[in-house]
């Protein structure tokens, strides 16, 4: 009878547990509703609470190279320069810590000098003052090959960077001096980037000061008081901030979280305000029922297919060698990028408000005089890119590529289909939305006779399969780290850790079939028939030191008519950036990098 | 406890140590050959940063070296060294925050599955064949059979989006309490069943039938004879269970955005983050270790007659 007892009173703890925690359960919710909603008008403290993505791997300015990461910092820093929007809704970059952002001075040797003035009342969060000798410091490490942080090498553009000795200094504790190799159209933009915000040296002598609130010093709008890791980082408002008076928010819980479902419950019963990811199979029904809380921003990134440049994908009889197999390759590659329906690819399976791509610089980069880069890039008339992407030019691009492949291969006229094609493995690293995409390539080729197999492999060792070359076909997608098509661009240079394709190297090193021709801009550059690094190596390191803005972009979409004129680029779709945001919250934006801004927002009751 | 027990219960140990060991030794080689590295990104460095990044770490030198280096760091400092991904942490810490909930998690979800399944299967070994037994049968088998990660979308949408009584988030007041559930009717409908099956064969044993002709009283037969004895298996369960729900809570943990050691597990493999494989690696197998010693200890202080050798 004692231990009938005893399990009975057992079986009552439990049930007890399990009712406690509904109650502080509901205790909890109350509680974070009651916070909500105030705008700071009444003088109760407001907050928001959103998820973005799970736990960053590091919050520390300089090693940073992830999106969510770098909204975090965006908020608990403040560089030389930052995103705003202006009056008219408008996405600029303005001054921040310094007083103005200036032009630069052109020196005799054709590098170009700005000398910052910081702000007076520039605190850091424990109160010391913020000098330029923080700048200088915190750039410097950044950029160090013994940190080796992902975006070092956004100092390229800065003098000394190739010796490894950056050229800035700090005169005094307010002026900032720093020279460039070039003028460079996107430098006030690398002053509003993370990497480029400052850190104080005895702050990050401490190598785990940025994983911690007590050791977190920072300067910006916000200051981290709270990471309980796994589950939520909060910050709250800098009242040392030289601009605290402009902050609206007061508050802001990111919590951290990548599961879109979770992120999806949490925003239907109203804990999470805005969530960035949507599960693709659920996108349609979200979009129908939350029309205005749904929101498609655009991205500056591509998603593409690359090719191995020495893969071999002619006949075994062809009988061509050298560099007219090269052009052959060439032409083959593209005529295949004919054959698949971006639309189609964009509707059924991205599902995302995503745009057909027919270049490779994504869209919302802009030219000189305003206008999209994509839309004038390839040349041709009646459409924008290297191919009409439109849903009419479907059929005829698909028989232009049969024509073409016909050259090479033998066709059945009774099947419609290419029976000597050598069969090739597209590689995709584990996802249902690049499997499907992969699917679809393959369903598309298999009409002409091409088999293509899928294979998958996991991130990190699909990361390295392709790096290095050991591949035909791979899945492929680029982000842009600031707004100027150079950054798609240089990856392509024979020495980038980034060119996947293998331009340059192996046996196409020695391919001499690439043209450069530049005198019509004034440059004593001309080459027939040179190699990668002859023409686009060349290419590249012109552009990075041209300082005619209009020459410049010029160079860059010659560059781009190179690198398509491979054919190892076929590129598929444009990103967008979805995620939902509740009706109640204004003021918020996000910029074209996909930083998103809590600080100006307010949030109805 | 003789001495026989004793010296079975130091094998037991000894043995343990080693298998750990063989678990660390596979799976630091295993782990170094396979492709990739935990410097990988998409967005490349450059040669000399990985360079002065691997010189930093260790990671340039032999790798029977970095081998013996490790296992005399774990075994002299029990130090398991710095996260390669998340830089600035300590793999211990990491470990930590997430053992804190998950273990938390498991316990209270095994003790539930623990009392609900040994009294739900007493209950219907008991009423056999009458109504509440068939109810349990048809309730348990289908808590078997359907996994986790429907159970959890089903409790999701249910209770934090049309009845909202729980938070969707681990990290909020009162979210653990989803998990919970789900994380324990697997095993709780298992122990039904696997209690169910057992206290009947107890239950048509002779020496109940001679406790009963005896005259002893209805329940003293059930909680003093028969329950002790139906145990048995339920017992060798529960300890492997228990290292089961700590350890393979990822699905849930997902679902619930609750922040355990799952995911920590998972996303260092992802991101060849050497130090954390060897860390959460070897502090599940020391707990699944532990929990099958402490099971069969159990199993041989429930049933004397087991014999350990």
């Amino acid at each position: 009878m004692k231990k009938l007892f005893a399990l009975l009173l057992a079986l009552v703890m439990v049930f007890s547990l399990i009712a406690c925690g509904s109650q502080s359960g509901e205790g909890g919710n109350e509680g974070e509703g009651g916070n909500e909603g105030e705008g700071g008008k009444t003088g109760e403290p407001s907050s928001i609470a959103v998820c973005l993505a799970s736990e960053p791997d590091t919050i520390d300015p300089a090693l940073n190279s992830a999106v969510d990461g770098a909204t975090l910092i965006a908020h608990l820093f403040s560089g030389l320069a930052k995103w705003a929007q202006d009056d008219s809704g408008k996405l600029v970059i303005v001054a921040d810590a310094a007083k103005e952002l200036v032009e630069g001075v052109e020196n005799p040797d054709g590098t170009v000098t700005y000398t910052y003035t910081l702000r007076d009342g520039l605190k850091w969060s424990d109160g010391k003052d913020v000098t330029a000798q923080d700048f200088e410091f915190a750039w410097k490490r950044a950029a160090s090959e013994e940190l080796g942080a992902d975006y070092g090498y956004m100092f390229e553009v800065v003098d000394g960077y190739n010796e490894g000795n950056l050229n800035v200094k700090a005169i005094d504790e307010k002026t900032l001096e720093v020279t460039l190799y070039n003028a460079v159209s996107y430098w006030n933009e690398l002053l509003a980037f993370p990497t480029y915000f400052p850190v104080r040296e005895d702050v990050v002598a401490n190598e785990s000061w940025a994983t911690d609130p007590s050791t977190y010093i920072c300067n910006g709008a916000y200051t981290m008081t709270g990471w309980d890791h796994n589950s939520v980082i909060t910050l709250e408002k800098n009242p040392n901030y030289v601009d605290a008076d402009q902050i609206l928010m007061d508050k802001i819980e990111f919590y951290l979280s990548d599961d879109e479902n979770n992120m999806v419950a949490n925003f239907k019963n109203g804990t999470w305000l805005l969530i960035d990811g949507v599960p693709t199979n659920e996108m349609a029904t979200l979009k129908a029922d939350y029309p205005d809380e749904f929101k498609v921003a655009g991205q500056i990134g591509t998603y593409y297919v690359c090719w191995n440049i020495n893969e071999d994908i002619l006949p075994a009889d062809s009988g061509l060698t050298g560099v007219e197999a090269e052009m052959a390759r060439a032409e083959i590659r593209n005529a295949i990028s004919l054959l698949f329906d971006r639309n189609y690819i964009v509707e059924e399976i991205g599902q995302a408000g995503q745009v057909p791509a027919s270049s490779f610089v994504a869209m919302g980069m802009t030219n000189p005089d305003g206008t999209e880069f994509y839309q004038t890039a390839g040349h041709n008339d009646g459409f924008a890119g290297y191919y009409n992407v439109d849903k009419s030019a479907i059929e005829s691009n698909f028989n232009q590529a049969i024509e073409v492949l016909k050259k090479y291969y033998n066709y059945d006229e009774a099947t419609g289909k290419f029976t000597n094609f050598p069969s090739m493995t597209y590689l995709y690293n584990t996802s249902e939305g690049h499997k499907a995409i992969g699917e679809y390539l393959q369903a598309q080729l298999s009409l002409v006779g091409i088999s293509m197999e899928l294979q998958n492999q996991e991130w990190n060792t699909f990361l390295q399969t392709r790096k290095n070359g050991d591949y035909s076909i791979a899945r492929n997608g680029w982000l842009a780290d600031y707004s100027d098509p150079i950054c798609f661009l240089d990856m392509w240079t024979t020495g980038s850790g980034n060119n996947d394709v293998q331009f340059g190297k192996g046996a196409h090193a020695d391919a001499k079939c690439y043209n450069l021709d530049l005198t019509d801009l004034g440059y004593d550059i001309k080459v027939e028939n040179g190699s990668w690094a002859e023409t686009y190596d060349v290419l590249i390191k012109t552009i990075k030191t041209c300082t005619d803005n209009n020459v410049r972009y010029e160079l860059m979409h010659r560059a781009e008519d190179l690198l398509m004129s491979t054919g190892c680029i076929c590129p598929l779709y444009f990103y967008t950036d979805t995620y939902m945001i509740s009706k109640t919250v204004h003021g918020f934006f996000s910029n074209p990098l996909g930083y998103k801004y809590f600080m100006y927002c307010t949030v109805d009751k | 406890m003789n001495s026989k027990t004793l010296f079975y219960i130091l094998k037991r140990i000894l043995l343990a140590i080693l298998t750990v060991w063989i678990v660390i030794t596979v799976t630091f080689f295993v782990m170094h050959a396979v492709p990739g590295g935990p410097f990988m990104s998409e967005k490349a460095i450059t040669a000399s940063a990985q360079k002065a990044l691997e010189a930093k770490y260790g990671l340039d030198k032999p790798l029977l070296e970095q081998y013996g280096t490790y296992l005399k760091d774990i075994v002299t400092k029990f130090d398991f060294g710095p996260s390669l991904k998340q830089r600035g942490r300590v793999v211990v810490d990491i470990i930590m925050d997430g053992m804190k909930t998950s273990v938390k998690l498991g316990v209270i979800a095994a003790v539930i599955a623990g009392v609900l399944g040994i009294v739900l299967g007493a209950v219907a070994a008991l009423r056999r064949n009458k109504l509440i037994d068939k109810i349990i049968m048809v309730v348990t088998t289908a808590f078997v059979s359907m996994p986790s990660f429907i159970i959890g979308s089903l409790l999701l949408v249910i209770f934090t989006i049309q009845v909202p009584i729980f938070p969707a988030n681990g990290a909020l007041k009162g979210g653990l309490v989803l998990p919970i559930i789900t994380l324990s009717l697997y095993p709780m409908a298992y122990i039904t069943r696997l209690t169910r099956s057992s206290m009947l064969d107890v239950l048509g044993q002779d020496y109940i039938r001679t406790a009963k002709a005896k005259g002893v009283s209805g329940p003293k037969i059930i909680f003093g004879h028969a329950l002790k004895n139906s145990l048995i298996p339920v017992i060798t369960y529960f300890g492997p269970m228990l290292a089961y729900i700590v350890t393979g809570s990822l699905v849930v943990e997902r679902i619930f955005a609750v922040p355990g050691i799952g995911k920590a597990f998972v996303k260092s493999i992802t991101d060849r983050d050497y130090p954390m494989i060897m860390g959460t690696t070897i502090i599940l197998a020391i707990l699944i270790v532990i929990m099958n010693l402490v099971s069969d200890i159990l199993y041989k202080i429930v049933d004397p007659r087991i014999n350990l050798e």
